[in-house]
């Protein structure tokens, strides 16, 4: 076990490196795709070999030389990384993030010197429960998966900007390295290691972001960093405490229990940290300019891992902060920002940012979920990132090869897009399917929140059902447009029909997985439920133990029936051909033709263009999402306030 | 059993018509004469009707109109050229731009003649549509 | 007597067109008389229905009837599951999921207004899906119990506890049964702006499955209401028809609002008196 974490960690790290070396495109994919079997491999080898099991603990596989403690190697690494930082914004000119990152190394500095940092036992380094397997999982397939598609994507990416200077190698050696990463961040159990892992995955993100070295990208690269740096000098702060405090840095230990009162100041920064990482509000900005990164990167690291870096570290919080103030303080910014961004979401035309601020909802339900902390609440939070994963993970590719072939994000170019593009919209709409459509997916998740927090007493139950109810309803208006565009039809000749068969095979292979896989997800739900999420979820809260969702064959079988009734549904229409003939529309009278246009005054013809609505007049997107990034903030303040008195 | 004499939904198209027919076609859905009774009911929409009804004579700009509705009306489906612009051209029937009566475009079911024409031969002309419909509806079955 | 609900559940698949067809024969009668007509027979909706099915349909594209297939099955799936015993919350999801497949249908059709009455009924959705969330969930807590047989068994008066919900549900039924001043999305009267919004480009029998589903839609408020007077079942019922009665005369003396006015009023609707109600709910439980 303790082998093949090790191997999961260093093997993607060693090929990032040697990613770094290969300049020729043929021989780079070869790797990739090498590497990406691999890693996959060994992360379903991981699963199964943890089999049933409950949660271990473990050291490294090897001896440490004595002369390397592990916090000397700790401190190396974070030193590398803070004067990368450093450098790198002295070039840009930015000084925000050094005084963050410098916070963060004066913190590890006086632990390291001072040499009050506590032995720890090697033996608990690692922590590998049912959690860490999902999120295993998901790194080594999806993660993988998504290598693959950038494959395809970058070239066309680079065919379709030519003015952008391709730095490939650099592109695909920081997605290795950034699996490398999220497989050491989801399975360590020692805080300091942890925090490693965490800026490791930051500055990831920050150099894909900044993947085009544009004015306006670079802006949005030091965005990110800055706010998770906030949240890594958090974390930072929060070892601290814990240190002085002679307090454990046993993730397993600190959160074994409902926290006592002295422990509250740290986890209240832990909560900080987490809350930037998955960009709840007054966070969320940072994700949104992280969408001008190539989409596979959206993909990646700002909806299926990274960002669920925090919402991991959260649910594991759960059992520690549960029923306290800081948890239900916790609770409330992530359905609050669900309300916010759903709000917010209705009135954005760019497919990507939809898809962002989608993604920032389904976070703060996961956040809301880890806060109040119920095994039925753990349950849901561990489902969403699941569904989540999986299906807007295949969202971004699409899109991604969407924009490629329309040169465009807007989602009014997506019209009739299943006569355009008749595969990528089959894709597309099992993903749509795997994030909302009932009795599927996440909807399953909302219903079994919307259980939970019946049972919550007080004025919070009811906030958090009304919160719920409209949240939920205007994810239905989002997804509906998005809908309307890809479902639409005209007739087309074979010229665009042609568009699609430039799609390269990387990008079918890996969306096609994906697609497979949000099938498969939910034809496994009930085991899912039984064997793994559900146990886990009742792990959490020791001393638990309730059954959950009962899931019958036949609600089995109209899961799969919903989720693949639009896809092939898809699939089946785009191939008529006959009813261009007939297929006038209504347009009081006018002559009209099936390709979308109609006859106007002195024998004109005009083309017709419909377009959504985006609310304007009722809901300001820019005004809501301003609104919601000061009440949150008002909240984290008061999070934070409540944290250090520890109450 | 054919529900079609039951259910006779008519789009109302006013061509080059002075308004009088068209006031008098309003009519027959007012109080006093009410063919919803009959199930009619005034769509607006080819798509929906059975029974297309056409006052008012056929000029050079509207041919394509007509024909247009027409041809979205789904099957079965007949037509009614209700008053004397209608049915021949009536007082405008030499003027420059008119063609003629609903016929020089349509194949026309019925004609209901008068200027105006009055609802009750309106409402007469279109329960004669509705047996033209049947036979339709037999022909094509 | 103990009758497995998943009877009721199929017997609402047969029965709930009849009555929601009878439904709208009745309305367009009443209807009718309040203009001081006499109006059509009682079971003209099934005469038109039954004219719809015989007539052709012209085929706009090949994926509008399969949507509204989907549209009239997952309605007729939600009244089953309603009343078969599945979570009245879940319910709720299902619902909206059926509505939406009436969007989508209208939404791949290329006519402007068959594509405005699309949208519009987007923003309908929009204006009543908050409030049966919070409707189904009120019940839930309220009674105890999760499903509609264990509602009607329930010895709590449901609706004495949730008046703000009740009232709040005659607002939105409005929006949902398409009712002036609400029916923005489409219409049953010629005319109007949006000739017959997202049914404008549908004939023959995908017309005849909008309506179908209208029917079971019809029952399934109908189901609702009973939900509020589980103590005495066919009092819902009574109150379902004064409360239709009171829409009929609401829809011919209004004219139809803007959708900000909708999606505004019910929103502050659902807040103020649902959102209230249930505030209440837990504080003083």
């Amino acid at each position: 076990m303790s082998s093949l974490i090790m191997f999961l960690v260093a093997f993607p790290l060693a090929a990032g490196a040697l990613l770094l070396a290969i300049k020729n495109g043929r021989l780079r994919n070869v790797v990739v795709v090498a590497a990406a079997v691999v890693v996959a491999s060994a992360s379903v080898a991981t699963a199964v070999t943890f089999g049933n099991g409950e949660a271990v603990f473990f050291g490294l596989p090897f001896d440490l030389p004595a002369s390397l403690t592990l916090g000397r190697l700790l401190l190396v690494a974070e030193l590398a990384i803070g004067a990368f930082v450093i450098v790198v914004s002295i070039q840009n000119r930015r000084i925000l993030a050094p005084l963050l990152v410098g916070g963060q190394i004066a913190i590890s500095l006086y632990l390291e010197i001072s040499g009050k940092l506590p032995e720890f036992d090697l033996s608990r380094l690692f922590w590998f429960d049912k959690l860490s397997m999902i999120m295993v999982l998901i790194i080594g397939i999806i993660g993988t998966l998504i290598c693959v598609h950038s494959l395809g994507y970058m070239r066309d990416y680079h065919r379709s900007n030519p003015l952008i200077k391709g730095r490939r190698t650099v592109f695909f050696a920081l997605l290795f390295i950034f699996l490398s990463a999220m497989f050491g961040l989801v399975t360590c159990n020692y805080l300091p290691a942890m925090l490693v892992f965490w800026e490791i995955t930051t500055l990831c993100s920050f150099l894909l972001i900044g993947y085009t070295r544009t004015k306006e990208t670079i802006g949005y690269a030091f965005d990110a960093l800055n706010m998770n740096m906030l949240g890594g000098l958090g974390f930072s702060l929060a070892i601290l405490l814990l240190v002085n405090g002679n307090q454990t840095l046993d993730l397993a230990e600190l959160t074994a229990h409902a926290a006592p009162a002295v422990l509250m100041p740290a986890l209240a920064l832990l909560c900080l940290a987490g809350l930037t990482k998955s960009a709840q509000m007054p966070f969320s900005s940072w994700l949104l300019g992280a969408m001008y990164a190539p989409s596979p990167t959206s993909a990646l690291l700002h909806s299926s891992t990274m960002v669920k870096a925090g919402v991991f570290l959260l649910l594991r919080l759960s059992p520690a902060i549960a029923g306290s103030n800081l948890g239900t303080l916790v609770a409330f910014t992530g359905m609050l920002t669900f309300l916010f961004v759903s709000l917010v979401a209705v009135t954005e035309q760019n497919t990507k940012k939809v898809l962002a601020y989608s993604t920032i909802g389904s976070l703060g339900l996961i956040v809301g979920c880890a806060g109040l902390g119920s095994p039925e609440l753990i349950w849901v939070g561990m489902m969403i990132i699941i569904f989540h994963a999986i299906a807007k993970g295949l969202l971004f590719l699409v899109v991604g090869t969407i924009e490629n072939r329309l040169y465009s994000k807007d989602m009014e170019n997506f019209d009739t897009l299943l006569s355009r593009l008749p595969k990528v919209s089959a894709l597309a709409l099992t993903g749509i399917a795997g994030m909302f459509i009932a009795p599927f997916g996440i909807v399953v998740a909302k219903w079994a929140a919307i259980r939970a927090f019946l049972e919550i007493p007080g004025w919070q139950g009811a906030a958090l059902l009304v919160i719920m109810a409209f949240g939920s309803s205007l994810t239905i208006f989002y997804w509906g447009k998005l809908l309307i565009k890809v479902l639409s039809m005209k007739c087309v000749d074979d010229a665009e029909l042609a568009i699609e068969k430039r799609v390269s095979r990387f990008e079918w292979l890996a969306e096609g997985t994906l697609a497979a896989g949000v099938v498969a997800v939910a034809a496994s739900l009930g085991v899912i439920s039984d064997k793994v999420v559900g146990p886990q979820a009742l792990a959490t809260f020791a001393g638990t133990s309730r059954a959950f969702l009962n899931i019958e064959p036949a609600m089995l079988v109209s899961m799969i029936v919903a989720v693949l009734f639009l896809p092939v549904l898809a699939v089946w229409a785009s191939r008529q051909r006959n009813w261009c003939d007939e297929a006038d529309f209504y347009a009081a009278g006018r002559t009209t033709s099936p390709d979308r246009t109609m006859g106007a005054a002195l024998g004109q013809t005009r083309s017709v263009t419909l377009r959504n609505y985006y609310l304007e007049g009722v809901v300001n997107g820019a005004l809501v999402f301003r609104a919601g990034t000061v009440i949150c903030g008002a909240i984290l303040v008061a999070l934070i306030a409540v944290g250090m008195v520890g109450r | 059993m054919s529900f079609f004499s039951k259910s006779p939904w008519i789009l109302h198209y006013d061509a080059s018509s002075c308004n009088g027919c068209d006031i008098e076609v309003l009519a027959c859905l007012t109080p006093l004469y009410d063919v919803e009774r009959f199930g009619v009911v005034n769509t607006g929409n080819p798509k929906h009707a059975d029974i297309l009804l056409i006052t008012g004579s056929v000029n050079e700009r509207n041919i394509e109109i007509i024909q247009n509705l027409y041809r979205q009306m789904p099957d079965p489906k007949v037509v009614v050229a209700v008053g004397a612009c209608a049915c021949s051209g009536g007082i405008f029937a030499r003027a420059y731009n008119i063609q003629g009566g609903v016929d020089k475009v349509l194949p026309v079911d019925v004609y209901v003649p008068g200027c105006a024409a009055r609802p009750e031969s309106i409402i007469d002309g279109v329960v004669q549509g509705i047996s033209a419909l049947e036979e339709k509806r037999k022909i094509s079955a | 007597m103990n009758v497995n609900p998943v009877v009721y559940g199929v017997l609402f698949v047969f029965l709930a067109p009849v009555f929601g067809g009878l439904l709208a024969g009745m309305d367009r009668i009443i209807s009718a008389r309040m203009q001081s007509r006499v109006g059509p027979p009682l079971l003209q909706p099934f005469y038109d229905l039954g004219k719809l099915l015989q007539k052709n349909a012209r085929q706009v594209n090949p994926i509008a009837e399969p949507l509204l297939l989907g549209h009239v099955g997952f309605m007729a799936a939600t009244g089953a599951m309603l009343l078969g015993g599945t979570d009245l919350v879940f319910t709720a999801f299902v619902l909206a999921l059926a509505a939406l497949f009436l969007v989508l249908a209208a939404g791949s059709v290329n006519s402007p207004y068959s594509h405005a009455g699309a949208e519009r009924e987007l923003i309908v959705l929009l204006a009543s899906e908050p409030f049966f969330i919070l409707m189904l969930a009120a019940i839930c807590k309220v009674s105890g119990a999760s499903t509609f047989g264990g509602v009607l068994a329930s010895p709590v008066w449901v609706a004495w506890q949730l008046p703000g919900m009740l009232l709040a549900f005659s607002f939105v039924a409005t929006i949902k049964l398409r009712k002036s001043p609400f029916d923005i999305s489409t219409s049953h009267h010629a005319h109007q702006e949006l000739v017959s919004g997202l049914t404008s480009d549908m004939s023959g029998r995908l017309l005849a499955y909008v309506e179908m589903a209208h029917w079971y839609e019809s029952a399934i408020l109908a189901a609702f209401v009973v939900l509020f007077f589980n103590w005495a079942w066919p009092l819902g019922l009574g109150v379902f028809a004064v409360a239709y009665l009171l829409e009929i005369l609401v829809d011919n003396s209004t004219s139809r609002a803007k959708w900000q006015l909708v999606l505004r009023s019910s929103w502050a609707v659902t807040l103020l008196l649902s959102g209230g109600n249930v505030l209440a709910l837990f504080l003083l439980k």
